[in-house]
This record gives structure tokens, C-alpha cells and sequence, in this order.
């Protein structure tokens, strides 16, 4: 064991280079701000959104990749906008991101990955297929706005 | 000779007819024929007294002998062709029809003897052999005579083989039209249907053709069965021939709960009874009352019924900032209607009933629209105020009575096709027309009635020359020698600036008439409304047409007024309208306050007919969505003013209320000691 080490300088080490990979003192308040966490970490790769995707082996298995959502979503960010492409390394289903998975399957018929649009006014609402009993009459509309 | 004109060959010829028309409950004006004796019968060794001339079949009725039939009906002449009344009678070789069979002196029938029933079974066993047994899957499955009657008189056992060598007879359907449904191998030749045509409806359009395995009934040519009262014969038709086609496949008679109501499409009040099932009215069927209808009900009444599931009010509606109707909340609505009312001046409120309005609302709009100090409530037919106007209720009755057309001798119609207005008023004059040589006039336009009427013409003078005694026409003679004539004006005439003028000369010649008369108890004049509330309205106390108010209105209050007479044009631009009513029609569509009421099948209302009868009719469903009864809705619009105050407040208040406590020592005692025990100092 290094003095360095023993003397925990490592650690002070890291502060600093957490603190200068975050965007120095402002940025890296901001960070623990919104996310309330501060990493040091490779950037793997990023999405569609602008989500970025982390990964640091120093960290223990099931810390070691993360997500940093894009600035988009502001703080209304959650779990919903990892896509789907990202979610399998992201859970270490694999660990080939998706950019080196050759493998991945890629069609037409796909449809492009939405966030969980509960609560908002995109949300799915079930709705009966049968003719209702009663047809309201419907207003005319006097103006076309 | 114009008897044999009027009736089939065959009725005319017949010798002795027994009597067709339904027996009347009461019949206040029928002549006094003496009564030839009555003949002693014996129905099962019962002895029964009836008129020589009765079947044998309506004997049995009168001791509650119930003879199995399918031909026969009491409302059509007699055709004995389907063999289900096979009786025994002693001293007959052979067993007889009763339906066609009149009864003799001291005759003795046996309804339920072994022959009797050997009859019945083998007429069953032939009907079936030439019925296919398709009862799963058809319409009259559970209301079908055919089904009853073979549980009841067949056999237990089928002989049927012929399935495996030339099958089962099988008859094409014809195509008779939107609303019934034809399976004509379900047909067993009762020729209810044919008769119901030429006799009640008038129309000869369908027939048999064929004979024997070959006998079809049909129209003969490809061609619609098309008449006003054609859905009757879905009701009379024993099997599942004759079907309704908007109910086909929809219910079953024993998955339905059936509710007694008065139908409002018409002015004559039939009564229905509305089936529902699953909160939905499937059909409205009609309900014996020969006072008004008899057994029948006409085509709109019966078929429009699918209307009350469109184009429904189902929610408040009211204008927002861009001029259209956006559904609210109940509360916003009232107090919007409200408002609009409390701040309108008094002569600028106007409140206007419509067709349908019953007589409930229409009390409760009066007296929300006297209470605001307006006396402007109006219906939307007009009618003239001159001379007496609506004074006296027998100017806008129809006097006669329905029922009592039938015992008319000359019927004159002015300005009315009352085969169109009052389909049953119809029915009841052609039955006049066909059994009791009555004549009918029409002043008007030339239509087809079902019978033959003597037309005077269409010009308006001519009753103004009846009424002087000024014509010459041979229609002068004809009332003038009546002794039972009936004038039936039509409310439509009534419109028209000489409206006043017309209903004047009908007046007068119904009076003349009416004077000469030696039954002093029959009514000549009639007059007949085109709407079921009109009547009710009128006696209620409302003033017949909108007239020159709305020109002046401020708030326009229309209760189900849809016909058109009040329009955005004929109103001040400002002017506030509050529309209440079941349907998105003329009157909601230009209301500023939409407020959703219930259709007739739902609610219990009461509603008057043309011959100022009222009836009530139940709630069958509920008001679809927040629509609700409509006079609740008048109801809670009442202008609020004042404290809540209660008379008796405290104990002194409390002994003496009335005469006897006043006069009682004892509570004078009472009020005494409160009083003191209030100075007490404790």
C-alpha cells in the first residue's frame, strides 16, 4: 500500500477530479442538485434524448453505471427515458453498448422509444369499442376556431 | 248496392254475419235495436245465454272456455280457415269451426271431448309438417301462438318423415318494407295479415296466390307493404312470419320488463306498453283500450321509438366566449337560467311549450314565469282568440270522442288528412265507413283516406257557405239529414290570418247541426290538435301562439318548443335563450342555456289528448347522462327571496294554534305559566 493511499490522498484526489470532471465548483453543486450524486466516470456513450450513460469499475457492481439524464428534461427526469436500446447495458444485461453490439436487431416496422406518458396529456386511456346506448346530440359550432 | 261496394264480395254476400266490431264496453250512442231472444247453448253441458247470430267460439268465451285459434280475431272478419277451432258439437257428424259457426237453439258443444282434441291434434300435426321448427332462432320465440298452442293442444310425438325424401315446404321471403321482416316459410295461411290490410288499414296490397302446398301470401307483385298502420300485423301474425324488423334478434319477450305509458306522437294518446331491457327501450307494443286505440298503434308510435337514443340531450350545455355550446356542470347551468330570468323585466319574459311537454312542466313553467310577474306562456300551435277563444274547452276538444266517430252517420273534415294526423281517428271512421254506411266529406285537399269520401273541395268559403245554409252542394243534405254528424276541423287550418274565421263557421255549422239533433247528448264539433300537449297546455291556461312577443323578448324560455316558430331571426339580438327538452333539435340549437330534460318513456308525466283525456305515463328508463325530470328542473329555478321563519318559536307559541286550543282553559292555563315563568327571576 502506497503512502498515497495510506494517507487517503487517493481520495482527495478523486474529490478533485470528480469536482473537475462535474464542471468545477458551480457545476458540480448543480449536479448534486438535481441528481444529488457526484461520479467520476467514463462516458460510454449517449442516446437519443441526450441522456449520458457513465460507467466507473472503482465503484461496486450496481453503482458502476449510471445515467445522467439530459438537460431537456430539466428535473422532471425519470427511469422511463432510458431507452430502450440503453436500458440492457444499463441493468448488465450485456455489456456492450449499443453502438458496439453488432448483433442488435434493426427494422422498419420499429417504432421510435417514448417516455411513460402517464399523468400527461399523451396518456394511454382505455376507451369501450362498444356503441354506446345513447347518441348525445352534438353542439354545432358557430365558429371554426 | 253501396253496401257490397264497401265490404269484399264475400262479406258482402254472406247471409247472416255475425257482429265483427270488438264489443264496446260502453256505447253511449248506439241505437236501440230490440234484442231478438236469446238461445240457450251448452259449452261443456254449461248453459250460456247469447244473441242467436254468435260463433260458437264467442259463446265458449262468455263461460271462459278459451277455443284454440289461429284465423280467427275479434277485430277481423271471420275467414275459417285454419281448422285450430275444431269443436265437437252433438249430433254433427263431422266436428265444426266455432269461429265460423253460429250458434243454434239448445246446441251442445264439447270443447275438450276426445274427438275434439283428435282434431286439434291432427290440425297441429299438419300445421307443423309445413312449419319449420326454427323456434331457436326466431323473433316471436316466446310470444308465438304456434309454440303455445302445440305445447298445449299437439301431439307429444312427431310422425314427420318426409324430412328424408322431399324435405320441408319452404316458401320465399318477400320484401315488404323497412320495418317488417318477412319469413314466409314460418307462414301457416291465417290470413290475419291480408284481412288487417283490406279491412282496418284500407290498403289491398297483400294476398294469397297459389293454392294448396302452393298457397304463398304476399303482395303479389314485388312491392312494399306501405301503409301508416302496417306495423299491426307484426301483432297479429300467430307465428313468426311477420316480424319487426328494427327488433329483430334483439330480445327475448321473457329478458324484457314491460311498462304501461301513453304514446305523445300523436294527439290521440295511445296506450303503449314500452319494453325495456338493460335500461333501453327495445319496442313499444300497444295496449288494449277501445276507448282510444283498440288494440292497434300507428307506425311512428310504434317504430320511432329508436329515436330516444339519438341525437339525446345528455348533459347541461351552455354558450362560452366563442358562441358555442360547451357541456357544464348542472349548478352553473340553473344558475345561469336563473339568473337570466330573475334579471329580466317582467313583460320581456317569454316561456313556450312544445310538442311534447307534459302537463307537470307545463304547470310548473307557469308558475315560475307568473311568479317573475310575465303572464306570456304560449304553445307554438296557434289558435284564435276571437269570440269566446279558449274559454270554454269544447272549442278546442274533439268532442265526439274516438270512439264514438264510429257511431257517426256523416262525417264532414275540414283542412285535416286525418289519416296522417290521427291515424286511429282514421280506423275508427273507416270502420263507420265499412259496417255502418256512414258517409265522409273532406273539404280540402283531395288525399287518400283508405275510403271513399265525397270531396266538396278545398276552398275555405265553402264552409263559410255551409254554415249560412247559402251552398247548394249535396253535402247540405247529407248533415243536414244526419242524425249523428260529426265535423272534425283541423288544428293546422287554425294558423292562417282566417283561421279565426274558418273556426267561426265550423262553429256555427256544428250548432246548426247540433240544434236539429234529436240525441241531444252527441257533440258535432271537433276540432282536431296536431300535438299531444296542445290540449293540456290549453287547459292549463296557456295562451295558444307566440305571436308578436318575441319580437320584444329578453329571455325566451322553450320547454321542448322544436317545431320552429321561435328562431334567432324573430328574437332581439340580446335575447337570452334557455332551451329545455330531450332532443338536440330546432329549439337547442339556438339556445344560450341547454338544459336536458327526459323524453315521455321516461318520466311519469300526464298528458291529455285531443278529446281532452288524460293519462299518465310511467317511467320505463332512466334519463340518459344528467338529463332529469322536467319539472324538477322548472322547479329548482325558482327565484329565491327572504328569510326561512317558523310560527312557532317557542313554548307560548306552541299551546294555542287552532280553534279547539284557542278554546281550551287548560292551554290558556298553559300559555298563562309560560308568561309568568318568563318574568320569574330563575
Amino acid at each position: 500500500m502506497s503512502l498515497g493511499k495510506y494517507l487517503a490522498l487517493d481520495k482527495i484526489a478523486n474529490f478533485f477530479t470528480v469536482i473537475k470532471q462535474n464542471g468545477g465548483i458551480r457545476g458540480s453543486l448543480y449536479k448534486m442538485y438535481r441528481q444529488d450524486d457526484l461520479k467520476d466516470g467514463v462516458l460510454v456513450g449517449q442516446d437519443e434524448f441526450g441522456n449520458k450513460y457513465y460507467e466507473n469499475p472503482r465503484f461496486f457492481f450496481g453503482r458502476n453505471r449510471w445515467v445522467e439524464y439530459s438537460d431537456n428534461f430539466n428535473m422532471d427526469y425519470d427511469g422511463s427515458q432510458v431507452t430502450a436500446e440503453w436500458f440492457g447495458w444499463l441493468h448488465y444485461k450485456t455489456d456492450l453498448p449499443p453502438h458496439e453490439d453488432p448483433s442488435r436487431p434493426k427494422y422498419k416496422w420499429m417504432v421510435p422509444f417514448t417516455e411513460n406518458m402517464s399523468g400527461t396529456t399523451g396518456q394511454y386511456t382505455p376507451y369501450s369499442t362498444t356503441r354506446p346506448k345513447i347518441e348525445p346530440w352534438v353542439p354545432p359550432r358557430k365558429s371554426s376556431v | 248496392m253501396q253496401r257490397m261496394l264497401r265490404q269484399p264480395l264475400t262479406r258482402a254476400l254472406a247471409l247472416s254475419s255475425p257482429s265483427r266490431a270488438a264489443p264496446l264496453a260502453a256505447r253511449r250512442y248506439a241505437e236501440v235495436v230490440p234484442q231478438p231472444d236469446k238461445v240457450e247453448v251448452f259449452i261443456d253441458d254449461k248453459p250460456v245465454y247469447v244473441p242467436p247470430g254468435t260463433t260458437v267460439l264467442q259463446a265458449a268465451a262468455q263461460v271462459g272456455v278459451e277455443i284454440p285459434r289461429f284465423c280467427y280475431h275479434e277485430r277481423l272478419a271471420v275467414a275459417g280457415n285454419c281448422r285450430m277451432c275444431l269443436v265437437e258439437v252433438e249430433k254433427s257428424p263431422k266436428p265444426v269451426a266455432a269461429c265460423a259457426m253460429p250458434v243454434m237453439k239448445g246446441m251442445r258443444v264439447k270443447t275438450n271431448s276426445d274427438l275434439t282434441r283428435k282434431a286439434r291434434e291432427g290440425v297441429m300435426e299438419f300445421l307443423l309438417v309445413n312449419h319449420p321448427l326454427d323456434c331457436p332462432i326466431c323473433d316471436q320465440g316466446g310470444e308465438c301462438d304456434l309454440q303455445d298452442q302445440s305445447m298445449a293442444f299437439g301431439s307429444d310425438k312427431s310422425r314427420f318423415t318426409d324430412i328424408h325424401f322431399s324435405g320441408k315446404r319452404a316458401v320465399e321471403d318477400k320484401d315488404v318494407g323497412p320495418l317488417i321482416k318477412t319469413i314466409m316459410t314460418r307462414c301457416i295461411h291465417c290470413t290475419r295479415c291480408i284481412r288487417f290490410a283490406s279491412e282496418v288499414a284500407g290498403v289491398d296490397d297483400l294476398g294469397t296466390t297459389g293454392r294448396g302446398t302452393d298457397m304463398q301470401v304476399g303482395t303479389y307483385v314485388e312491392k312494399m307493404f306501405l301503409s301508416e298502420l302496417s306495423g299491426n300485423i307484426i301483432d297479429l301474425c300467430p307465428v313468426g312470419a311477420l316480424t319487426s324488423k328494427p327488433y329483430s334478434f334483439v330480445a327475448r319477450p321473457w329478458e324484457t320488463r314491460r311498462i304501461d305509458s301513453v304514446d305523445v306522437l300523436d294527439p290521440l294518446g295511445s296506450n303503449i306498453v314500452v319494453t325495456t331491457r338493460t335500461n333501453e327501450v327495445l319496442r313499444i307494443l300497444p295496449r288494449t283500450n277501445e276507448e282510444i286505440n283498440e288494440e292497434w298503434l300507428s307506425d311512428k308510435s310504434r317504430f320511432a321509438c329508436d329515436g330516444l337514443k339519438r341525437q339525446r340531450l345528455v348533459t347541461p350545455l351552455m354558450t362560452d366566449s366563442r358562441g358555442n355550446l360547451t357541456p357544464v356542470e348542472w349548478e352553473d347551468a340553473i344558475v345561469a337560467a336563473a339568473r337570466a330570468l330573475r334579471d329580466c323585466p317582467p313583460d320581456k319574459l317569454l316561456a313556450v311549450a312544445g310538442d311534447m311537454a307534459d302537463a307537470e312542466s307545463l304547470v310548473a313553467l307557469k308558475d315560475l314565469v307568473n311568479r317573475l310577474g310575465s303572464e306570456l306562456v304560449c304553445t307554438e300551435q296557434y289558435f284564435p282568440l276571437e269570440g269566446s277563444g279558449i274559454d270554454l274547452r269544447s272549442t278546442y276538444l274533439l268532442n265526439t270522442g274516438i270512439a264514438n266517430v264510429e257511431e257517426a252517420d256523416f262525417v264532414l273534415l275540414i283542412g285535416t288528412n286525418v289519416r296522417f294526423e290521427a291515424p286511429l281517428l282514421n280506423t275508427r271512421i273507416r270502420k263507420a265507413f265499412m259496417h255502418k254506411e256512414t258517409d265522409v266529406a273532406l273539404i280540402g285537399p283531395q288525399v287518400d283516406l283508405t275510403y271513399d269520401y265525397m270531396h266538396v273541395g278545398d276552398s275555405a268559403s265553402i264552409v263559410k257557405d255551409l254554415a249560412s245554409g247559402t251552398s247548394s252542394h249535396e253535402v247540405v243534405r247529407k248533415l243536414e239529414q244526419a242524425k249523428r254528424p260529426v265535423v272534425i276541423l283541423g288544428a293546422d287550418q287554425l294558423k292562417t290570418s282566417e283561421g279565426a274565421a274558418l273556426l267561426a263557421y265550423t262553429q256555427e255549422l256544428a250548432l246548426r247541426l247540433q240544434d236539429k239533433l234529436q240525441d241531444k247528448e252527441w257533440k258535432v264539433l271537433n276540432v282536431l290538435q296536431r300535438t299531444a300537449s296542445q290540449v293540456a297546455a290549453l287547459d292549463i291556461g296557456y295562451k295558444p301562439g307566440v305571436g308578436a312577443h318575441l319580437s320584444n323578448a329578453k329571455v325566451v324560455y322553450l320547454l321542448g318548443a322544436d317545431s320552429g316558430v321561435v328562431t334567432r331571426d324573430s328574437l332581439p339580438k340580446d335575447a337570452v335563450v334557455i332551451y329545455q327538452g330531450h332532443h338536440g333539435d330546432v329549439g337547442a340549437s339556438i339556445a344560450d342555456v341547454v338544459l336536458p330534460g327526459a323524453a315521455y318513456t321516461e318520466k311519469r308525466a300526464t298528458y291529455v289528448n285531443a278529446e281532452g283525456r288524460a293519462q299518465q305515463t310511467l317511467p320505463a328508463v332512466t334519463a340518459p347522462g344528467k338529463a332529469r325530470e322536467d319539472w324538477k328542473i322548472i322547479s329548482v329555478q325558482k327565484p329565491m327571496s327572504g328569510k326561512l321563519d317558523v310560527q312557532l318559536k317557542s313554548l307560548e307559541d306552541y299551546f294555542m294554534t287552532d280553534a279547539i286550543s284557542r278554546a281550551s282553559p287548560t292551554m290558556a292555563k298553559c300559555v298563562q305559566a309560560v308568561l309568568k315563568q318568563k318574568q320569574a327571576t330563575y
